[in-house]
């Protein structure tokens, strides 16, 4: 009896021994809270390290995202101009964003996908990291029109939401960096790998003619800006909109004359979802975005010199049926599972 | 029932080893090194004015008279240095629940102004350096709390995401600011200035993208010993005019500096900025 009584303790001390140093690894197979890095993609930038996403932190994040206590006459949320069935983008009603008291934004607000793979945010790339992104939208007077400190304070006075933050991150004070942090994981979770496009490169899966003449269209003529699996190079780029810049775009954040009138080149995931297009909203349809490429465009001191021959703009020449191909592949970048994912539904 | 046995002894053995933290070659000893930064114009000391107040307690070398309302500092990445080799790095890390190693040094706050570091290695030391701001590795670690929470007094740039580094306002008589009315209980008074000096990116290719943060060193001329019952006192002095003299201000079309191109020829005054006063062995703290 004594001798079987040691044996299970040293077994059990090998047990022990195994478990002790190993790491926890996922513990099911199939947690709708874990981040997955689709195997095309690159890899995530998302500091996930100093915020592991868990369920409390990710449902505690959609409901600050639909929750308009972060304006100041709780009017609008980060739901206003970014919803689901628009891939996260605004609906073309406001073709500029829509704030408190009903104030008009300057631009267009992006959609919302894949953040967790960019180094910058915004059409200027002025932030540059995900956790920062709301500060902006809530502390700007034409958006949520409030202050960090007061939405804080009006969290840590609200009915739910502290015993919400205690649950998540185990603390008994809400501060802005949880409040960021839950946000965040809400955030970073929009993966959008699902399109037909995503199935054809991980599956095979067959896309029509038309669509393959489209992608290989689109990877002679558009591809040197929308590259990689996230369709943008992420850099910044005078698109020939305008020849004076009342938006000096990414020049307002290098405040070098090189950039005014440079935004960033869009992600092209989702954009059949995402219209009106470009930072000002100046296109309703994919068509008119083509027509703008293809003899629209004017010159500046900033175009990009991808548009120009000499001192000649030229654009990306384009024929009608070159066009209809194009706007084929670019709908094959459609992603109706993200927009029909129950986890992002506001469940309020 | 031996096998058994050492079995048992050998698995413990195997845990204490596999999971021990490696803490060889740590000195025994430890002691504490206050840093305390004494804010000046000049030779002056500081009292902070009412924005707008008219009363003028400084002038700068060209004739400007100004006074100030604001004075502060982030300090960061601070290590000391001895001539046998001593080290002691500051441990850093930004999380949302602190800003370990980030200090936020406000002219009026004292207790912001006494820096103490803990576990300095026992030894000799005469060098320290430390950064005046946020570097591109404390942003990138994303929301952080403590002195960096933008809704707890953190100084935050939303547009262009960072921490502003050094910053000073006040009040000019030649200021060229005019009365603004922001609505919602905020303006900006007449003759104010503010000079906010931020900005931390490098990027390539682009040399009007600005890091102006700073890194400091300063030798103390002499030596003072860290040990157990040996807590010595590094008293320097930061001096608001240098920025201002330095920069050549004429504050008549400078009294709005938000930007970090803008606040360039404020950054580059900062290496002088910055003295040891004195340092000493004793262990009373400074106000």
């Amino acid at each position: 009896m004594i001798s079987k009584t040691k044996k299970y303790l040293v077994y059990g001390w090998v047990l022990f021994l195994f478990w002790s140093c190993s790491d926890d690894d996922a513990a099911s197979p199939k947690d709708i809270y874990a981040f997955e890095k689709p195997a095309h993609f690159p890899d995530a930038t998302y500091t996930f390290e100093n915020n592991p996403i868990t369920k409390e932190g990710f449902e505690l994040g959609k409901k600050l995202f639909f929750d308009p206590i972060l304006s100041r006459d709780k009017s609008v949320s980060c739901n206003n101009c970014h919803q689901q069935s628009r891939a996260f983008a605004d609906s073309p009603l406001h073709p500029t964003s829509i704030g408190v008291d009903n104030r008009v934004g300057i631009r267009n607000a992006p959609p919302l996908a894949n953040l967790a793979f960019m180094q910058e945010f915004f059409w200027d790339g002025g932030v540059t990291h995900l956790d920062f992104v709301p500060i902006n939208a809530i502390e700007s007077d034409v958006e949520m029109d409030e202050t960090l400190v007061n939405v804080v304070k009006k969290l840590n006075e609200h009915d739910e939401y502290p015993l919400l933050f205690e649950k998540a991150f185990g603390v008994k004070e809400i501060t802005s960096p949880f409040m960021l942090h839950a946000i965040s994981q809400f955030t970073a979770m929009m993966v959008s790998a699902g399109s037909r496009y995503d199935k054809y490169v991980l599956e095979g899966t067959a896309l029509s003619n038309e669509e393959m003449a489209g992608m290989k269209l689109f990877e002679k003529k558009c591809a040197t800006c929308h590259s990689g699996e996230l369709f943008s190079d992420f850099s910044y780029r005078n698109n020939g909109l305008n020849d004076s810049f009342g938006d000096l775009g990414r020049g307002r954040i290098t405040e070098d004359e090189a950039d005014h009138g440079k935004f960033r080149v869009p992600s092209l995931r989702n954009a059949e979802l995402t219209a009106p297009y470009m930072h000002n909203a100046r296109f309703l349809t994919l068509e008119e975005v083509l027509d703008h490429y293809d003899g629209g465009m004017v010159d500046s001191p900033t175009l990009d010199p991808l548009f120009k021959d000499g001192d000649q703009v030229v654009g990306i020449s384009l024929t009608t049926e070159e066009k209809t191909s194009i706007i084929a592949f670019i709908k094959t970048l459609t992603d109706r599972d993200f927009i029909a994912e129950p986890k992002f539904r506001n469940n309020d | 029932m031996k096998n058994i046995n050492l079995l048992a002894m050998l698995s413990l053995l195997a845990i204490l080893w596999s999971c021990g933290d490696d803490d060889d070659a740590k000195p025994a000893e430890f002691g504490t090194f206050q840093v305390y930064f004494d804010n000046k114009v000049g030779a002056d000391d500081i009292t902070r004015r009412d924005n707008g107040s008219t009363e003028y307690d400084f002038e700068t070398s060209t004739g400007e008279k100004f006074n100030l309302s604001l004075l502060g500092y982030y300090v960061s990445k601070i290590t000391l240095e001895g001539p046998n080799g001593e080290y002691f790095q500051d441990e850093m890390k930004a999380s949302a629940s602190e800003a370990k190693g980030y200090y936020h040094v406000l002219e009026g706050e004292s207790a912001s102004q006494n820096i103490k570091l803990e576990q300095v290695p026992a030894g000799t030391y005469n060098k320290i350096t430390f950064a005046i701001g946020v570097e591109e590795d404390g942003v990138l670690e994303g929301a952080a709390g403590g002195v960096l929470d933008p809704a707890d007094g953190a100084w935050f740039w939303n547009w262009n995401a960072g921490y502003i580094g050094f910053a000073l306002e006040g009040t000019a008589e030649n200021s060229g600011q005019e009365y603004v009315d922001w609505g919602g209980g905020r303006e900006t008074l007449e003759n104010t200035f503010a000079i906010h000096i931020g900005g931390w990116k490098d990027v390539a290719d682009n040399e009007n993208f600005i890091n102006n943060i700073k890194t400091i060193t300063l030798d103390f001329g002499t030596t003072v010993k860290v040990g157990p019952d040996l807590s010595p006192l590094a008293h320097l002095v930061t001096d608001a005019m240098k920025v201002l003299d330095g920069a050549a201000i004429d504050f008549s079309n400078t009294f709005s500096v938000h930007a970090p191109k803008a606040g360039k020829p404020f950054a580059e005054q900062l290496p002088q900025v910055f003295s040891v006063h004195h340092v000493h062995q004793s262990t009373s703290g400074h106000d």
